[in-house]
């Protein structure tokens, strides 16, 4: 059946093609992009939950992360333009403080230690290119990225191609993109001390803390990762098409597969076969996360978005995902701008999200240690989220406000709240301010 | 899924119907009727990939570039 659909899907895509009308002759070329943009973003994000991975599934989630990034987009000619997106992020967490909870006196999975995990910086750049056809009608992009943090780095690249016919009314796009990212694993700290050792409890952490519960502590079944890659190949497709003077339609078909090291290195597991070990508050991990070496995802989204009238718009997406994993989800957006003058908008907002659990998730002290994958981490179980916020939008097309030589746009701003079922909660504001060359 | 395939299926056979004309185009040109997600939404769209388990199929990044899910 879904074969077919695919293939009724092919076919419609092309139907659409087959309408295209003649171009004339190209008489007046407009720019694709009259001047030089420069975009300024930020956000703060702050969360708080119980069930914190990093110590098997109970524990403190609580995170911030602030980030900034720059993008410029320049016109190289009347046809190309180049866009270079540089980001830095920063977080603090004491979640993934406790991937070697052992330096405080007292280590428990409810409050942070003071390692060096406690906090990361992100660095992330992203060049793209885009060139248009006389005509405007075809679009070829391609870009590169690169991103690094303490313990992950990654290379991407890819490119694409959009065509528009049935004067413009149809957009029909192609793209494909491969990341090749790296892991340098950080493991939990008992047990890399347990393998630096030799595969026993006489040194690192168990030379200064007592073991209580099970004293035989023995994660004989942990080893460390061989391979450290992490290979991510997309396809992507996507259709707009306006259906009349104010309602417009795009659908988006993604084909993503991954290979390598697809789990969290820190990520504790316990099993339910074996009696627990402890250091003060801490359960001492069996093992850490296993999950297969490979990931096909196939998600499919649509936007419709409905023009009301003047001073309001509709916007709604909706996306289904399945994976090979066993997790399926719903997503499901609503928005509604209120333009309250001629430079301010408002937009309330809501996002609903549903997904089943991983075959291979199982809540704290559940899995068994002959079980070949398992993962204790929430963000693979079965739970939904209601996200809520708000918008304001100023935008001035006379750009009468300049700094230096760059007159003010508009500005973005977006407040939203996250509430996950299994108890994890969130809050996020971001702020976006475009200036134009001048 | 199978009901909102042909759904699909059955929207994009309506592209038959007669073009809009670009002077006809001024509610389709609203800035908010634009077919992709706001360029200050990313930083919405990095955390609920980190949080959740599915991605992609919004227009934008489809995966890899972290060790998220």
């Amino acid at each position: 059946m879904k074969r077919i659909a695919f293939i009724l899907f092919l076919f419609s895509i092309f139907s659409g093609i087959a309408q295209e009308k003649e171009a004339t002759e190209v008489g007046f070329k407009k720019r694709v992009l009259e001047t030089t943009e420069v975009d300024f973003l930020s956000s703060y994000y702050q969360q708080d939950g119980i069930h914190s991975a990093v110590s098997g599934g109970s524990g403190t989630e609580n995170l911030t992360d602030v980030t900034a990034a720059i993008v410029v987009a320049m016109p190289l000619s009347d046809d190309e333009i180049l866009t270079a997106d540089v980001g830095i992020s920063a977080y603090s967490s004491a979640s993934s403080s406790n991937i070697n909870p052992f330096d405080t006196q007292n280590p428990t999975p409810w409050q942070s230690s003071s390692g060096a995990s406690q906090s990361d910086q992100l660095a992330t750049l992203a060049l793209s290119y885009s060139a248009s056809s006389d005509d405007r009608n075809t679009i070829w992009n391609a870009h590169i990225s690169a991103s690094k943090e303490y313990d992950y780095s990654s290379l991407g690249f890819g490119g694409g191609i959009t065509k528009e016919f049935n004067d413009k009314n149809t957009e029909l796009s192609l793209s494909a993109s491969a990341y090749l990212d790296t892991w340098k694993p950080i493991y939990p700290k008992e047990l890399q001390d347990f393998k630096d050792n030799g595969d026993n409890l006489s040194g690192g952490i168990f030379n200064y803390f007592t073991i209580t519960g099970n004293t035989a502590y023995n994660p004989a079944q942990f080893t460390f990762h061989q391979d450290k890659n992490r290979n991510s190949y997309s396809v992507s497709l996507s259709l707009s098409q306006i259906i009349t003077k104010k309602l417009q339609l795009s659908v988006f078909l993604d084909i993503l597969q991954q290979q390598g090291l697809l789990s969290t290195p820190y990520q504790r597991v316990y099993f339910k076969d074996i009696n627990p070990s402890f250091i003060n508050d801490f359960q001492l991990a069996n093992d850490i996360e296993r999950l297969p070496d490979s990931r096909f995802k196939l998600p499919i989204g649509a936007r419709l978005h409905y023009y009301i009238n003047e001073r309001m718009v509709l916007r709604t997406y909706y996306r289904f995902y399945s994976d090979n994993w066993g997790i399926q989800s719903h997503t499901a957006n609503i928005e509604l701008p209120v333009k309250i003058s001629s430079k301010f908008t408002v937009f309330p907002m809501y996002r609903y999200y549903i997904q089943t659990a991983s075959d291979y998730f199982a809540p704290i002290n559940t899995h068994l240690s002959t079980e070949k994958y398992y993962t204790s981490d929430y963000d693979l179980s079965s739970f939904d989220a209601n996200q809520y916020g708000f918008g304001i939008n100023y935008t001035d097309i006379f750009t009468n406000a300049k700094v230096w030589k760059l007159g003010l746009k508009n500005i973005d701003f977006r407040y939203n709240h996250y509430d996950r079922s299994d108890g994890l909660k969130a809050d996020i504001i971001s702020l976006g301010i475009k200036f134009i060359m001048q | 899924m199978r009901k909102i395939v042909i759904g699909l299926l059955v929207l994009f056979c309506l592209q038959a119907c007669s073009a809009v004309k670009e002077y006809e185009k001024i509610a389709i040109n609203d800035p908010d009727m634009k077919l992709s997600a706001r360029t200050s939404e990313r930083f919405e769209t990095t955390f609920q990939v980190y949080r959740e388990a599915s991605a992609g199929a919004n227009g934008g990044k489809t995966g890899g570039g972290c060790g998220c899910n």
